[in-house]
C-alpha cells in the first residue's frame, strides 16, 4: 500500500503498530513465564509475572489513547479505519490474556504448598507454549498483513482445545481417585481453562487481522474443540 | 466493477463520452442513479465528476467546444434527443452551484423567478405560496420570512446557498444536481445544508459532487469515484468508505499517494 | 545561526525602500505636472473666455418718426420691411448723439463717429424690435443696444488708448467718451445671454456672435448619435459577447472593432462624405449627416466598453439563470444586461462626450459653413435635422481663424461652454454608475 500524503499520519499508524507488537511480546513472555513458574514452583518468577501485568495494562491504555487521537485527528477510512479498529480489539484481547497469565501466576503461589499432580504441569506448559506460538504467529500475521497465516492460527486453536479436553478428563480422574487432590486439581483446572481462553482470544485477534487485511470477517464457523461443556462422564 | 443495475433507475447513463475539443474528459461512463437517494460523485480535481454532472442537465451545451456522445436517460427519455429542449430539461433537473449565486434581487424575486418564467403560478397568491413552500423546504423560511424584499445577496453564505436551493426547488424539479454546494461555506452552514440535503432525499433524486469525502460519507447512500475521466467504482457509500474494491478508490479516500 | 536584529534595516531592505520611495516620487511628479498643465489650460481658457459671458450695452432712446419708417401710416409689415438697416442706422446715430448731448458730456466727435460706437448689429436689433412692435412708430423707443467690439474690448482691457490710436476702427476720443458714458450710467456691462442664443455673426461684429446655432446643431447631432449608435452598439455587443460562436470569424470581427476604434476620426469624415452626401445625397452641413458620421465613429468606442461591461458580469449569474431553466435570451435580458447597464451607460456617455468634441470629420462634411441665421429647418415641418448647421467644436475652430481679436475671446468662451457640456455629461455618467451599480 502506498504511503499517505501526510507522512505524519503514516508515522502515527506505525507508532501504534509498534506499541501493539511490543505489548504482544510482553504478553507472550507473560504466558511462558507463568507456565514456567508453575512447573518450577518458582514463586519469585510468578511474582514477576504479576508485577509485569501492570506494565501491560499501562501499554493498553497508551494504545487506546493513541488510537483515539488518530481517529479524532485523521478521521481514518477504509483500510486505515479497519487497522485502527483492529488495534483497539487486539489491545483489549492482549490485556485480557495478560490478566489470565497474572491469574495463573497467583494460583502458582497457592499451588506451591500442595502436592504435585503428576504430568499436569508439563501438559499445561505444552498448552501454554502452543498458545504463545499462536500469539507469536498472530503478531507476525498482523505485522505483515498476512491473512493466510492468520487463518492458520485460527485453525490451530482446535489443538489447544483438544489439549484442554484431555487435561479436563485427567483432572476428573485425579479428583475421583483421591479427594485430597481436589483443591490442587481445581486450581490447575482453572489455569488450564485460562490457557484455553487465551487461545480463544488469540483466535479472535487472528480473525481481526483477517478483517483488517480483507475487509471482511471470516464467515465460516470457527472450528471448536472445547467439548467439555457437553461432558457428563469419563 | 460490481454490477449496479437497478430496477427503476431515475437516471441511466450508457457509454457516455465527453470531449472538450481534443481532450477526452469523460471516458465511457455507465451509471444508474436511483430515485429518492443521494448519490455522491467524488474524485480528485479534473477527474470529470463536475463535467459529468453538468451533462445531466445539459449545462455543457453552453460550452462551444464540448461534445457529448452516448446515452443519458431520465425516466427512460434520452435527454440528448434532438426533440428535447434543454430549457425544459433544466426545469426538471435543477442545479445548485459551487459558489452561492443568488441573483442581485430580493429574496422573494430570487425564488419566484423560476416559477414566473415557467408559468407555474396563475396569480400572485399562487406565486406567494410556491415561494413560501420552497423557502420552507430549503429551511430558510423562518430566517427569511420577515425580509423577503431585502436583497438575496445580503444573506450569509450558508443562507445564500439555501436560497439557491430554494430557487432550484421552486421550479418543481425531480432531480437536483449540486456542484460542490458547501465548498464555500463554514462548517456550521455546511452542516445545515447537509441536513437539508438529507431532507430533500424524501422528494428528489439528489446528485452531489463534493471534494469532501466526509461529506459524501455523511449525506449520500451511493458513491461514485471518478478518476482521470473514468468511473472507477460505484457502490453503496458504506462499502466505498469501509472496504472499496478498487485500489485507486482506496488510495484516494484514505489520502494516499495513488 | 546568527540572529539579525529587526531594528536595524539591512542593505537589501534599504535599497528596496529607496527604490520604492523613488517610484512614489516619480508618480507624484507626473501627477503634479498633469495638474499644472490642467491649471494652465483652465487659466488660459477662462482668462480669455470668461469675459465673453459679459457684454457692453448702451441704453439709447431712438426717435421713430412715422415719415421715415411708415409713410403710408397703415402699419403694413411688408411695406415697413422696405426700410433697411441703413435707414435705421441714421435714426440710431441721431438718438445716440441726443443721449450724449443730454448727458452733458462734452465731445468733439461727429454724429457718425458717435453712432459708430454702437455695434453694426444695433440697427438690426432695433429694426427687428420695430417690426415686432409696429405701434411704436411715431413715438420713441428706449433699448439696450450692443456697443461695438472695440468699446467692449476697452472695458474688458483688450483695447487700450495706445492701441486705439493706431486702430482705424476706433479712436482714443471714442474710448474717452465711452468711459464718460459709463460713469454716467448710460453704458453698462451685463450678462451676455445673447452669447448662448445668437447665431454666428460676420467678421466685423464679434460682439454679436453667439453659439445658439452651434449648441442646437451639437444637440441634434447628439440625438442622432444616441438614437443610432446606442441600440446598434448594445445589440452588437450582446450578440458578440453572449450568442456568437467563438470562431475565426468572430475573432476577425473583434479585431476589426478594436481597429476601427483607433482609426483617425477624419477618415470617418471622408467615409461620410462618400456615403451620406455623394451617394445618399443628404444635405451637407446638416446635423443628420454630422450625427451619422459621428455615430460611425462612436460605434466601436461604445461596443468595446459595452462588451467589457457584459464580460465583467460573473458567469455564475448566467449559470444561475440557465440552471433554473431560463433560456439564453431570458438569462441575458433578465439578469446579465441589468448588471452590465451601468458600465454600458458609462461607455455610451463617454462615447457621446468624444463625439461632442469631435471636429475633424465635421469639417469634411461641410459643417464648417458660416451659418448666419437660425436654419428655417429648425421647425418640425422642415425636417428638423436636414438643414445646414454648425457644431460647438467647429465653431471654435471657425472663430480662431477670424481676424478680429474679439473672436479670440469668443472662441475661448465657446471652449468653456463645450467643457461645461462635457463636465455635465461625465457627471451624469458617474451619477448613473453610482445609482445602478450593484454588488453581487
Amino acid at each position: 500500500m502506498a504511503n499517505h500524503i501526510s507522512s505524519a499520519y503514516d508515522r502515527d499508524l506505525e507508532a501504534i503498530q509498534t506499541l501493539v507488537v511490543k505489548m504482544g511480546g510482553m504478553v507472550e513472555g507473560a504466558i511462558l513465564l507463568a507456565s514456567q513458574s508453575l512447573e518450577t514452583r518458582d514463586v519469585e518468577l510468578a511474582e514477576k509475572v504479576r508485577a509485569d501485568d501492570k506494565k501491560i495494562d499501562a501499554l493498553e491504555l497508551q494504545i487506546n489513547e493513541e488510537a483515539a487521537r488518530v481517529i479524532a485527528l485523521r478521521a481514518p477510512v477504509s483500510k486505515d479505519l479497519r487497522s485502527i479498529l483492529t488495534v483497539l480489539r487486539i489491545a483489549a484481547s492482549l490485556e485480557r490474556i495478560g490478566d489470565y497469565a497474572k491469574n495463573m501466576a497467583k494460583r502458582t503461589g497457592t499451588l506451591v504448598d500442595m502436592p504435585a499432580i503428576a504430568g499436569s504441569d508439563a501438559a499445561l506448559r505444552r498448552m501454554a507454549r502452543e498458545v504463545s506460538l499462536m500469539l507469536k504467529d498472530m503478531l507476525d500475521a498482523y505485522l505483515r498483513g498476512d491473512a493466510v497465516l492468520a487463518e492458520d492460527v485460527r485453525q490451530r486453536d482446535q489443538e489447544v482445545d483438544q489439549m484442554y479436553n484431555a487435561l479436563f478428563r485427567e483432572f476428573l480422574t485425579f479428583m475421583m481417585e483421591d479427594p485430597r487432590n481436589i483443591t490442587a486439581c481445581m486450581h490447575l483446572h482453572f489455569m488450564a481453562k485460562n490457557v484455553e481462553r487465551m487461545g480463544d482470544l488469540v483466535t479472535n485477534m487472528a480473525e481481526q487481522v483477517i478483517y483488517q487485511v480483507t475487509g471482511e470477517m471470516p464467515e465460516e464457523a470457527r472450528p471448536k474443540g472445547d467439548k467439555t461443556s457437553y461432558m457428563t462422564e469419563l | 466493477m460490481k454490477d449496479t443495475n437497478m430496477q427503476n433507475p431515475k437516471i441511466s447513463a450508457k457509454n457516455v463520452q465527453v470531449y472538450y475539443g481534443d481532450n477526452h474528459a469523460i471516458k465511457d461512463v455507465n451509471v444508474e442513479i436511483a430515485d429518492k437517494t443521494v448519490t455522491a460523485f467524488i474524485g480528485p480535481s479534473g477527474c470529470g465528476k463536475s463535467t459529468f454532472l453538468r451533462c445531466l442537465n445539459r449545462m455543457n451545451d453552453t460550452i462551444d467546444i464540448c461534445r457529448v456522445t452516448g446515452e443519458i436517460k431520465i425516466d427512460n427519455e434520452d435527454i440528448y434527443d434532438a426533440k428535447v429542449d434543454p430549457v425544459q430539461l433544466r426545469a426538471k433537473v435543477g442545479m445548485v452551484f459551487q459558489k452561492p449565486n443568488p441573483f442581485p434581487k430580493s429574496i422573494y424575486d430570487n425564488v419566484a423567478y423560476g416559477p414566473k418564467i415557467h408559468g407555474l403560478a396563475r396569480n400572485k397568491a399562487e406565486l406567494d405560496e410556491i415561494v413560501e413552500k420552497a423557502l420552507r423546504k430549503a429551511a430558510l423560511w423562518n430566517e427569511a420570512k420577515d425580509r423577503l424584499n431585502s436583497p438575496g445577496t445580503g444573506l450569509s453564505g450558508g443562507q445564500q446557498q439555501r436560497l439557491c436551493i430554494a430557487r432550484a426547488i421552486a421550479t418543481a424539479p425531480e432531480v437536483l444536481l449540486m456542484d460542490e454546494p458547501c465548498s464555500a461555506l463554514d462548517p456550521i452552514a455546511t452542516a445545515q445544508v447537509e441536513e437539508l440535503i438529507d431532507e430533500l432525499r424524501q422528494s428528489y433524486s439528489v446528485v452531489i459532487v463534493t471534494h469532501s469525502m466526509q461529506q459524501a460519507a455523511r449525506v449520500s447512500q451511493k458513491t461514485a469515484f471518478f478518476h482521470l475521466g473514468n468511473l472507477v467504482e460505484y457502490d453503496d457509500t458504506t462499502k466505498i468508505f469501509t472496504n472499496p474494491d478498487d485500489p485507486r478508490t482506496e488510495s484516494y479516500i484514505s489520502g494516499r499517494i495513488g | 545561526m546568527t540572529h539579525k536584529s529587526l531594528l536595524v534595516a539591512d542593505a537589501r531592505t534599504k535599497k528596496r525602500n529607496a527604490a520604492e520611495r523613488r517610484f512614489k516620487a516619480y508618480g507624484l511628479t507626473a501627477i503634479v505636472v498633469a495638474i499644472l498643465a490642467l491649471i494652465m489650460l483652465l487659466v488660459s481658457v477662462f482668462g480669455t473666455g470668461a469675459s465673453s459671458f459679459r457684454q457692453t450695452y448702451a441704453t439709447v432712446t431712438v426717435p421713430l418718426p412715422e415719415d421715415k419708417l411708415d409713410k403710408s401710416g397703415v402699419r403694413d409689415i411688408d411695406v415697413m420691411k422696405k426700410v433697411t438697416t441703413i435707414g435705421y442706422t441714421k435714426l440710431l446715430n441721431e438718438g445716440f448723439e441726443n443721449v450724449v448731448i443730454a448727458s452733458g458730456i462734452p465731445t468733439e466727435l461727429s454724429r457718425k463717429d458717435i453712432g459708430g460706437m454702437l455695434s453694426k448689429e444695433a440697427a438690426a436689433t432695433i429694426r427687428d424690435h420695430i417690426l415686432a412692435n409696429s405701434e411704436l412708430v411715431g413715438t420713441e423707443a428706449t433699448l439696450d443696444l450692443l456697443m461695438n467690439g472695440r468699446i467692449d474690448g476697452y472695458f474688458k482691457g483688450r483695447v487700450t488708448m495706445e492701441s486705439a490710436a493706431l486702430d482705424s476702427n476706433t479712436s482714443p476720443e471714442e474710448l474717452a467718451l465711452a468711459q464718460a458714458l459709463k460713469d454716467a450710467g448710460i453704458v453698462h456691462t451685463k450678462f451676455n445671454w445673447a452669447f448662448l442664443t445668437n447665431p454666428d455673426a460676420s467678421d466685423q461684429r464679434p460682439e454679436a456672435a453667439g453659439l445658439g446655432v452651434a449648441i442646437l446643431g451639437s444637440l441634434y447631432m447628439m440625438i442622432v448619435v444616441l438614437v443610432t449608435s446606442l441600440p446598434i452598439a448594445v445589440a452588437a455587443s450582446i450578440y458578440l459577447e453572449e450568442f456568437a460562436p467563438k470562431n475565426r470569424w468572430t475573432d476577425l470581427i473583434e479585431v476589426n472593432i478594436s481597429n476601427l476604434a483607433a482609426v483617425p476620426s477624419i477618415v470617418y469624415g471622408i467615409l461620410g462624405l462618400a456615403i451620406f452626401i455623394n451617394f445618399l445625397e443628404l444635405n451637407q452641413s446638416s446635423p443628420l449627416v454630422g450625427g451619422l458620421v459621428l455615430s460611425l465613429m462612436t460605434l466601436p468606442r461604445i461596443i468595446i466598453p459595452a462588451r467589457a461591461a457584459l464580460k465583467s458580469v460573473p458567469p455564475s449569474i448566467r449559470d444561475a439563470a440557465l440552471g433554473v431553466g431560463a433560456s439564453k435570451m431570458q438569462s441575458v435580458f433578465h439578469h446579465v444586461l441589468p448588471l452590465a447597464a451601468p458600465g454600458i451607460l458609462t461607455g455610451v456617455i463617454i462615447g457621446l462626450g468624444q463625439a461632442l468634441g469631435e471636429t475633424a470629420p465635421l469639417l469634411l462634411i461641410g459643417m464648417v459653413a458660416f451659418v448666419r441665421e437660425y436654419p428655417a429647418a429648425y421647425t418640425p415641418d422642415a425636417g428638423l435635422f436636414g438643414e445646414a448647421s454648425t457644431a460647438l467644436p467647429v465653431q471654435v475652430y471657425n472663430w480662431t481663424q477670424r481676424a478680429d481679436p474679439g473672436f479670440v475671446e469668443r472662441a475661448s468662451g465657446a471652449i468653456i461652454t463645450l467643457l461645461i457640456f462635457l463636465l455635465v455629461m461625465n457627471a451624469v455618467a458617474i451619477f448613473l454608475r453610482r445609482k445602478f451599480e450593484r454588488r453581487w
